[in-house]
């Protein structure tokens, strides 16, 4: 089986720790989202995935056997910090990585090729990187990172920077790469981007996996569920005030409306007995049972809930 | 092609397309042509002579005039002068640089000068008006004491290796040039890894380069290929003053090594010394690229590229001193002691091998020794590149990159 799994990793800088103890498996062809603060360990743990740094202890494997130079070769990596070679023109520069990657001549070049067009660089493929626009520069880098055609791309917040065109552009060649079957490993704040990109999320904090699964299974192991109410108006709220299960919800966002009433309850508790209290009280016009959004499970999960 | 291939190749063609070194190259090529031309051109021009003023009665200024007169050109001779002569006095005398007030004492002749530059003046004038003091005090002619004064000196090279004092002051000024041409080419070259490893970090690009190269191919790579690069400029800018001093030679055939040291240079320099100069700039160059790309490695902001290149500046600048020092001396214990000391020994070794006959277990140990340090700078840079490649935020202190070298 075709894997990436990671078994208690952990690494240190000094006194610093950046990664105390993670374990997780990305299985293959999956879009994998890696959410967690900042500091919470992201950018080591891939890192160590990718060899840059060892991991002090714990393991990685991919399908099944460690990480050696040859199975680097056909991983590729967008790292937070873009950089690039900037008197080397766009079309060497990205036939250069690919070459670095096991590339031969004139495949590199042809491939190099393939993304210049597939990322709408045709006008620029023959100027030095240092004269493009920054979201140019950062399409460039992209396709420094998949040139190769890499089993395993690793990105860290690919679309920081980029205007929603150009994000558009590189979410559009993401779902091409996991058409293909490419594994894909996501870092980024953008919780919309990353909720519709993923099929699978991963919630670290303080160097530790919080939780991790498919959006369904985040749902499913979700506590509380939120509904809202409308309208605002007094005989509603009593209701809900009176109900000892129910709590007003910090949360509005996903539905929430300002003139809406929101309250959690715990994930099991009998919503249509809640509704037929409500429809005694007054009139109701909207009674919304609310999934958690992946923003408010992260949030929540990690303690940055408002 | 392997890693360190397609780096090497790609760094190469950065290198010996990218101006710096176009430059470089022509400029030095005609640098030093033009040194190996320059002394026969020199040699056509007359040479001036220090513009003196005698001040002092007709009969003793006459005949200082007459015995300086290959050092000096007298200008004016006066009888007396009012006070002390000033800068403005001797701009009016003809420009001259120096007064010389010239008296007689009970024991002999006494000469006061009055200097635009005291440092200028130098012995030849006291050596010159020599006869005329034992004159003074014999009674004899200055005539016949001249003849007497200077005795015929042979010197002969003991080791047979210089024909005679001319070409043997050529080789040593083959030498100065030579160690110019090491120190340039090692820093040059050294400094042009230590810029490339810190576009890399500054432009964020070496985190993607090792997650795909180990840090240590990335490194062997570039030094490989800045080193090519800058044997390719030393092969030219050597060519090219060969092939310059061998013009001179046909140019005056008939010269000596004596009115032209150019000729002389254009012989004096052997195969050997120059297979000593290519191993020496190879080691030397291989010590150094090392330490300046570990140096490198450890900023973030290019602003910070002075603080680190300073300390590693300090050895290449001491070697160099040093390497002056040992065509003088070079065979002081001293001298001897650093040609085998690891970052000095490339200057200063060559140095002492053009300019004296170096035992060869000399030359074997320091080649053992540096070679052996070479390895081992390399290892050592090696980590601290490996490290301060991922290291960002304030440039760190010897104490940070131990902690993060143990981490």
């Amino acid at each position: 089986m075709r894997s990436l799994t990671l078994s208690h990793v952990a690494r240190s800088f000094g006194d610093a720790v950046a990664v105390r103890d993670i374990s997780l498996t990305v299985p293959a062809g999956a879009t994998f989202g890696l959410l967690g603060p900042n500091g919470a360990g992201k950018t080591t743990t891939m890192r160590m995935i990718l060899g840059i740094l060892a991991p002090d202890r714990g393991e990685i494997a991919w399908n099944g056997a460690p990480i050696d130079a040859a199975a680097r070769m056909r991983f590729g990596y967008l790292p937070e910090e873009r950089g690039l070679y900037g008197k080397l023109r766009v079309r060497d520069q990205i036939a250069y990585f690919g070459r670095l990657h096991g590339l031969r001549r004139p495949h590199d070049l042809e491939s190099a090729q393939r993304w210049i067009d597939e990322l709408g660089l045709d006008a620029y493929a023959r100027l030095p990187c240092g004269e493009l626009s920054k979201g140019n520069q950062q399409k460039v880098q992209f396709a420094c990172a998949v040139v190769h055609a890499p089993e395993l791309v690793i990105l860290d917040e690919p679309f920081s920077g980029l205007d929603p065109a150009n994000a558009d552009v590189i979410l559009h060649a993401l779902r091409g790469l996991h058409a293909g079957g490419t594994t894909l490993i996501l870092s980024t704040h953008q919780m919309w981007q990353i909720e519709e990109l993923c099929d699978t999320f991963c919630i670290i904090a303080d160097g530790t996996v919080r939780t991790s699964g498919t959006l369904d299974e985040l749902r499913a192991s979700w506590p509380s569920r939120r509904i809202e109410v409308e309208p605002d108006v007094p005989a509603l709220r009593r209701v809900l005030d009176e109900l000892p299960e129910l709590h007003p919800s910090p949360m509005r966002t996903g539905n929430g409306v300002p003139s809406a009433l929101a309250y959690d309850l715990p994930a099991g508790a009998d919503v249509s007995a809640i509704l037929r209290r409500l429809v005694a009280a007054g009139s109701v016009t909207r009674f919304e049972r609310i999934e958690p959004s992946l923003q408010e499970i992260y949030a929540r999960t990690t303690g940055d809930a408002p | 092609m392997n890693r360190i291939g397609i780096i090497f190749a790609a760094e190469f063609l950065r290198r010996i397309r990218s101006r710096p070194f176009l430059i470089g190259t022509v400029l030095g090529t005609a640098s030093i042509m033009l040194t190996a031309v320059l002394p026969l051109v020199l040699s056509g021009v007359p040479n001036g002579t220090t513009r003196v003023v005698l001040v002092g009665d007709r009969t003793l200024t006459a005949a200082v005039k007459a015995l300086i007169a290959d050092d000096y050109t007298t200008v004016d001779r006066l009888p007396h002068i009012d006070g002390r002569p000033t800068v403005e006095f001797l701009k009016a005398h003809h420009d001259a640089a120096d007064v010389v007030i010239l008296t007689r004492a009970r024991d002999g002749l006494r000469a006061k000068v009055y200097a635009r530059d005291p440092s200028s003046f130098g012995y030849a004038f006291g050596r010159d008006v020599g006869p005329l003091q034992v004159a003074l005090a014999t009674g004899l002619l200055v005539g016949d004491i001249k003849h007497h004064v200077i005795v015929p000196v042979s010197v002969r090279d003991a080791a047979g290796r210089f024909a005679n004092v001319s070409s043997a002051k050529a080789a040593k000024g083959v030498a100065f040039l030579f160690i110019i041409l090491l120190y340039v080419a090692i820093l040059i070259n050294a400094q042009v890894i230590m810029s490339s490893v810190a576009e890399e970090k500054t432009s964020r690009i070496a985190e993607l380069l090792v997650a795909t190269v180990d840090p240590a191919q990335l490194l062997t790579a570039k030094v490989l290929a800045s080193g090519v690069t800058g044997l390719i400029q030393l092969l030219v800018w050597v060519l090219f003053g060969a092939l310059s001093s061998k013009i001179v030679v046909a140019l005056a055939p008939h010269a000596d090594a004596i009115t032209h040291p150019s000729t002389a240079s254009a012989i004096s320099i052997s195969p050997g010394e120059i297979a000593a100069f290519f191993a020496f700039f190879v080691i030397g160059y291989a010590q150094y690229s090392v330490l300046y790309a570990a140096a490198a490695s450890l900023i973030t902001r290019t602003e910070d590229l002075g603080a680190v290149a300073g300390p590693v500046l300090i050895p290449v600048l001491t070697g160099f001193i040093v390497a002056e020092f040992a065509v003088a001396y070079p065979e002081n214990p001293w001298i001897v002691a650093c040609s085998q000391v690891p970052l000095l020994a490339p200057f200063v070794m060559f140095s002492r091998i053009a300019t004296s006959d170096v035992p060869a277990w000399q030359i074997a140990s320091s080649l053992t020794i540096n070679l052996a340090a070479a390895v081992a700078f390399a290892l050592l840079a090696g980590r601290v590149y490996r490290v301060g490649l991922l290291l960002y935020g304030r440039l760190p202190n010897l104490r940070q990159v131990v902690t993060a070298l143990r981490s």
